[in-house]
């Protein structure tokens, strides 16, 4: 039964077949939101050894020039950076994997670190109706004296979990979601962002 | 699909007949539609024109149409009551087919191009209603009717009572299509929520605005401004209508304010959430492309002003519900907002200074009075003046005490302060009985409206904090009044958010009287005197009640239906409440009201659901081979969120049990890969991992070396079996446990309650990788073969190097970072090999090719099944919430020298008693015979009953390896009892046939397959 078999060990993206690049909802004028799918990128999840968060703190800043973010926070430099997800728990996020190489050896003793550069989709959400986008799927006030660049909330989208985070008064969010998931979540995305005309691109490489 | 719409050939105006062009009750001027642009609509097939601005409502009185419904139980024609949302009477279907929607009010149905409308509960015809002969058996319909006329004989009940009441009951029918449109949910925020648009809610909102505080202000109509729309009134020197629209401009103008028109606040939550929908295409043909239908908010605010206004009472008299006969407010609102005189001859019948409005209005529109009935003794003489310079006849300390006309008005009688009777001819008669604040909202959250002997009515009583009513839904009735209420608690609320509010000057009203009397009924009327019209319930039904012993409110709202129809009663309550007073001898305060609870008005199931209808019920989770799967046609099955594949047709293949048997066989003889993707898998780590596993695990670990896996089991609290999975050592301090597909994330959770609140003392961090991972297990002989193939270079896969439950890193594929682990369930030579998710379908790919040499198939979930069930390995089935670890044959691994959460709870007496149905295997006597799940245990002789029986049949499957159906299940002291046998009795599917006990174990008893 060799039928339709191909051995090609190239990465599958997680919005492969289900997020078609290009204009999509209503015709005409600027899109009110550009929908960027990001790939590649390296993700894990950093948990502080009980009692050592501020050797962590120390040794991200020393190491890596990052400071560890407070609750709610996240500290990104272009697509780099930590983001908070939880009592003592950070997303630590790279531009590409390879970089990641060497951070759990770095971080020894001071925090478990978990690959999950493969367990989370994550979705660039830009553009003049981008809060009122998210309004209709994150429970949660995205208005700006409530939520900022530099923000993060762990929380449900259209009742699925996700991590979203604010990277620039634009706005432009990063919603993380899981990687199963993405088909739901993009009938939930196409549906609710029909009505502003909305672009999706591929994140560049 | 297609609707039948019963036409009428006949004009079914009633009185007053009207061309298919000739808005005949249309005023030359005024108004606040647009003359420039007709529309042209349908009601009952026959057409109308009406103007940009209209409702359904207006646009039919204009075009003097009365009649426009027959009523729910009596089927009486029915026509406009009133100008907004509390109409009870005017309800028809809105367009057709798909969209065809019930029960939509005339009186907020705005009217757009093509409009098509159909009245309801009418048949052959409007004006020819077959069932109005309910009208004459009257009295078999009275209160409680059914309690007493259908309870005999009970078998008829379902049959033919039930279906005939509801054929002759009914209030329009829904669309038998699936909806074509879409709903939208929005989450919304803001420190002050607004509830109405009128004087008070725009005086509210500016002075909140004002301030820089986030406000949001929703109206349930298209155009804001309520009362001001509808009444002839002055404010600063301008006209009401022309403040509100400056208001609205100033508002506009405010980057924090958010005006939602068309937006109804149906519902009021706890901790400040409120429900409203708002209807973005209502007012269109067809919503505009890429846009919702309605949109469904949620709105959590800090400060909430009620500024929802009054409802206005009609009087309760003999024929008082036949078209024509209205509201005096909602003639003031067809007058001044819509250009539209509801009556040649109007009549109007009051009992306060409010009716009087209504006549100086239609006297200053050209329209005729003919007369004015006050119900008080005492009226101002001013007030008379104006009526009798108008030409009316002016009627103090009266009543109309009927009415007459075939189907609409034509004349009203009435009774003077002296008893003498006479006729009057008008084809519209007005009623103003006082007004009722909206106090619906500030009810939903348990909190009773208090009675206000001042004003006559309930009004808000103790509001929740963050709330307040204003305006009329405060009780505070004048334009004066409303204006200075609503800016005080818009700076208020403002200021209670932070921000420096501060009340404006209350500007300067044209005077105004609301003095009031009310007239719970009519005391002199004859005939039904209709106390809530859409539910058929009259003044006779609420004595009825009373005599009954029905008094209390809430026994005689379920007694007659008071109050009970899609209205909700809002402009029935407080009627039937006063007239129960009356007769109980009691003020109104004492006899109390009913609940109200959302929604305010009816909402669309659509609006409530959103986009989470038919495959977006719930999200679906997709496994990383779904590509491959997909391509290969296989058949899904749903378990939980997750789409899994069942099986993979091949061409020629009949039926799904020789795909699963070819599946089974081919990976008993040869290989066989099967995604198990699904199982969750938690990353632990830290210095007290192993420490933290072996309290939650039943099974001892502390023997586990690097590299090696381990099946593990556990329990809950209270000693029944919570789930089971492996722990796998990567490291000294590095675990990955797994866990089943439908517990996953209920194992999470449980560690995460073991580490955060029972031991916060351990040093573990851990973290689930379930969607990080995709996990396969190539399965049969030539499992090892196939996967040399796949696994890089380096690394030796020998049974001397790496044995049964060895786990390891390896690479795969050149360099991809791969974990092996050397598990099986099928009970074969089997490996799970788990990739990063990325790599996921590139890996199947791979094991397809590398395997083909061997003869590979992909297998589902239910060959997996069937071999779990070959080999007697408990699964969802049996590990059910209700078995121990001994029940299901697992005693034996149970760890002696440690303790562990469940230890001591499952050494509870009945958890061990010896009687207990255990797991065993079953097989047909006669092996031709099918096995169901679900059979219940029986000796051979026993007569069927509980007391009788031994346990139940869990799992089956065909066993292609056997050549017959086996089975597992809990059976009375089972593993004493190999070779005995019973009976199987399945009575749900006629099954009763003999099987024998046997070990559960079916293929390869001594693992001889497992360890090569």
């Amino acid at each position: 039964m060799s039928d339709g078999i191909e051995t090609t060990w190239r990465p599958r993206s997680a919005w492969a077949g289900i997020a078609p690049v290009g204009r999509h909802g209503r015709p005409g004028g600027e899109p009110g939101l550009t929908l960027t799918l990001r790939e590649e990128f390296g993700l894990a999840t950093l948990i502080a050894v009980k009692g050592r968060t501020d050797a962590l703190r120390q040794v991200m800043d020393a190491r890596f020039g990052w400071s560890l973010p407070d609750p709610g926070g996240a500290n990104l430099t272009g697509e780099r950076g930590l983001v908070w997800s939880g009592p003592d728990q950070w997303l630590a996020l790279f531009e590409e994997r390879r970089e990641m190489a060497g951070l759990g050896q770095a971080l020894e003793g001071l925090a478990a670190v978990t690959d999950q550069s493969d367990a989370r989709a994550i979705v660039r959400v830009s553009g003049p109706d981008a809060r009122a986008f998210l309004a209709k799927g994150l429970a949660i006030d995205l208005h700006p004296r409530a939520f900022q660049p530099g923000q993060v909330a762990v929380t449900a989208l259209a009742h699925m979990g996700a991590q979203v985070w604010q990277r620039d008064a634009v706005p432009t969010y990063d919603l993380a979601v899981a990687r199963s998931s993405t088909g739901s979540v993009w009938s939930w995305m196409s549906h609710a962002a029909a009505e502003f005309g909305y672009d999706v691109r591929n994140a560049a490489p | 699909m297609t609707t039948i719409t019963l036409r009428d050939t006949a004009s079914p105006s009633g009185a007053t007949p009207a061309t298919t062009t000739g808005q005949g009750f249309r005023t030359a001027t005024g108004g606040m539609i647009d003359r420039r642009r007709p529309l042209d609509f349908t009601f009952d097939g026959r057409r109308y024109s009406g103007f940009q601005g209209d409702t359904l409502a207006s646009a039919l009185l204009a075009n003097g149409v009365r009649l426009v419904g027959r009523s729910f139980k009596y089927h009486r024609p029915r026509g406009i009551l009133s100008a907004g949302s509390e109409e009870p009477n005017a309800l028809v279907e809105l367009r057709s087919g798909a969209r065809r929607e019930p029960n939509t009010r005339a009186t907020v149905a705005e009217l757009y191009e093509g409009l098509e409308a159909s009245s309801q509960n009418r048949w052959p015809s409007l004006k020819y209603d077959a069932l109005s002969v309910n009208a004459l058996a009257a009295p078999v319909f009275a209160a409680g009717f059914y309690y007493k006329t259908f309870m005999w004989p009970a078998a008829l009940w379902e049959k033919l009572y039930e279906p005939m009441i509801r054929r002759a009951a009914g209030l329009g029918r829904a669309a038998h299509a699936p909806d074509p449109d879409t709903y939208d949910k929005v989450f919304a925020f803001c420190d002050v929520l607004v509830i109405g648009a009128g004087p008070a809610g725009l005086a509210a909102a500016l002075a909140a605005g004002r301030s820089g505080a986030r406000v949001i202000l929703v109206d349930e109509d298209h155009r804001m401004g309520g009362r001001l729309l509808a009444d002839q009134r002055e404010i600063a020197g301008r006209s009401g209508a022309d403040w509100a629209a400056d208001a609205l401009a100033e508002l506009e103008s405010m980057p924090e304010v958010r005006i939602l028109p068309r937006t109804t606040l149906f519902g009021v939550y706890d901790h400040g959430a409120y429900g409203a929908v708002e209807r973005v295409g209502d007012h269109l043909a067809v919503p505009p492309a890429h846009a919702p239908r309605q949109r469904m908010w949620r709105i959590t605010a800090r400060q909430a002003i009620l500024a929802a206004g009054a409802i206005e009472r009609p009087h309760v008299f003999g024929g008082n519900d036949r078209p024509g006969v209205m509201l005096a407010g909602a003639v003031r609102t067809y007058l001044n907002r819509y250009g539209v005189l509801p009556g040649r001859t109007i009549a109007i019948f009051t009992s306060g200074d409010d009716g009087w409005r209504t006549m100086a209005d239609v006297v200053a529109a050209g329209g005729q009075v003919a007369a004015v009935i006050d119900s008080r003794a005492s009226v101002p003489a001013e007030l008379r003046r104006a009526a009798e310079e108008a030409g009316a006849q002016v009627i103090c300390d009266g009543y109309v005490t009927g009415t007459k006309g075939h189907l609409g008005l034509e004349a009203i009688e009435v009774v003077d302060t002296y008893g003498s009777r006479q006729t009057i001819a008008c084809d519209c008669l007005a009623m103003a009985n006082g007004w009722n604040p909206i106090v619906h909202l500030d009810s939903h959250l348990s909190r009773r409206p208090v009675w206000d002997e001042a004003i006559h009515a309930f009004v808000p009583g103790a509001l929740p904090s963050g709330m307040v009513a204003v305006g009329a839904a405060g009780g505070a009735f004048t334009l004066a009044s409303c204006l200075e209420t609503g800016g005080r608690a818009g700076a208020a609320a403002a200021s209670a958010c932070g921000f420096a509010g501060a009340a404006p000057e209350t500007p300067k009203t044209d005077p105004e009287s609301i003095a009031h009397t009310p007239l719970w009924r009519v005391p002199v009327s004859k005939g039904k005197a209709f106390v809530d019209f859409q539910n058929d319930v009259a003044a006779s039904d609420v004595e009825l009640a009373h005599r009954e012993g029905f008094r209390a409110v809430e026994l005689l709202k379920r007694y007659t239906t008071l109050g009970m129809a899609t209205d909700q009663g809002k402009t029935s309550n407080l009627a039937g409440l006063g007239i129960m007073a009356e007769l109980t001898g009691q003020p109104v305060a004492s006899v109390g009201t009913t609940m109200f609870r959302p929604p305010f008005t009816p909402v669309a199931i659509g609006a409530f659901a959103g986009h989470h209808r038919g495959k977006d019920f719930r999200a679906t989770r997709h496994v990383p081979s779904h590509a491959w799967c997909e391509e290969q046609a296989a058949v899904f099955v749903e378990t939980g969120l997750w789409l899994r594949p069942a099986y993979f047709p091949k061409p020629g293949e009949s039926d799904w049990l020789e795909t699963v048997n070819r599946e089974v066989n081919t990976v008993r003889a040869h290989v066989g890969v099967c995604d198990v993707t699904t199982l969750g898998k938690i990353d632990i780590q830290g210095r007290d991992a192993l420490a933290l596993i072996e309290r939650v695990c039943a099974n001892p670990f502390g023997t586990l070396p690097v590299g090696k896996a381990r099946y593990a089991v556990l329990l809950r609290e209270d000693g029944f079996v919570l789930d089971d999975g492996t722990v796998a050592r990567l490291g000294e301090s590095h675990f990955v446990m797994t866990a089943s597909t439908a517990n996953a994330a209920k194992v999470m959770q449980h560690l995460e309650f073991c580490h955060q609140w029972l031991w916060p003392e351990l040093d573990v961090q851990m973290v689930s990788v379930s969607e990080q991972w995709a996990q396969y297990a190539v399965a049969g002989p030539r499992a090892r073969d196939t996967l040399c193939g796949i696994v890089d270079p380096g690394f030796d896969l020998s049974n001397e190097a790496f044995p049964f439950l060895a786990c390891a890193d390896v690479t795969v594929g050149g360099g991809i970072p791969a974990r092996l682990f050397r598990i099986s369930f099928s009970g074969e030579l089997a490996y799970e090999l788990a990739v990063p998710a990325a790599y996921g379908d590139a890996a199947w790919r791979a094991i397809m090719a590398a395997g083909s040499a061997y003869g590979i198939t992909a297998y589902g979930s239910e060959a997996l099944s069937v071999m779990r069930i070959e080999k007697g390995h408990a699964a969802g089935a049996e590990i059910n919430g209700q078995t121990t670890a001994r029940d299901i044959g697992l005693g034996g691994l149970l760890a002696k020298k440690k303790d562990y959460i469940g230890r001591l709870m499952k050494e509870r007496p009945a958890l061990v008693d010896p009687d207990r149905p255990i797991l065993v295997g079953f097989r047909p006597v006669d092996r031709s015979q099918r096995l169901r799940a679900g059979a219940r245990f029986l000796a051979i002789d026993a007569a069927p009953s509980l007391a009788a029986d031994e346990g139940t049949m869990t799992s089956v499957a065909y066993s292609p390896s056997l050549g017959h159906w086996i089975g597992l299940g809990l059976i009375r002291r089972g593993p004493e009892r190999h070779g005995t046998r019973v009976r199987a009795y399945d009575p749900v599917r006629d099954g009763d046939i003999e099987v024998e006990i046997c070990s559960p174990v079916f293929v390869d008893p001594k693992e001889e397959k497992l360890r090569v």
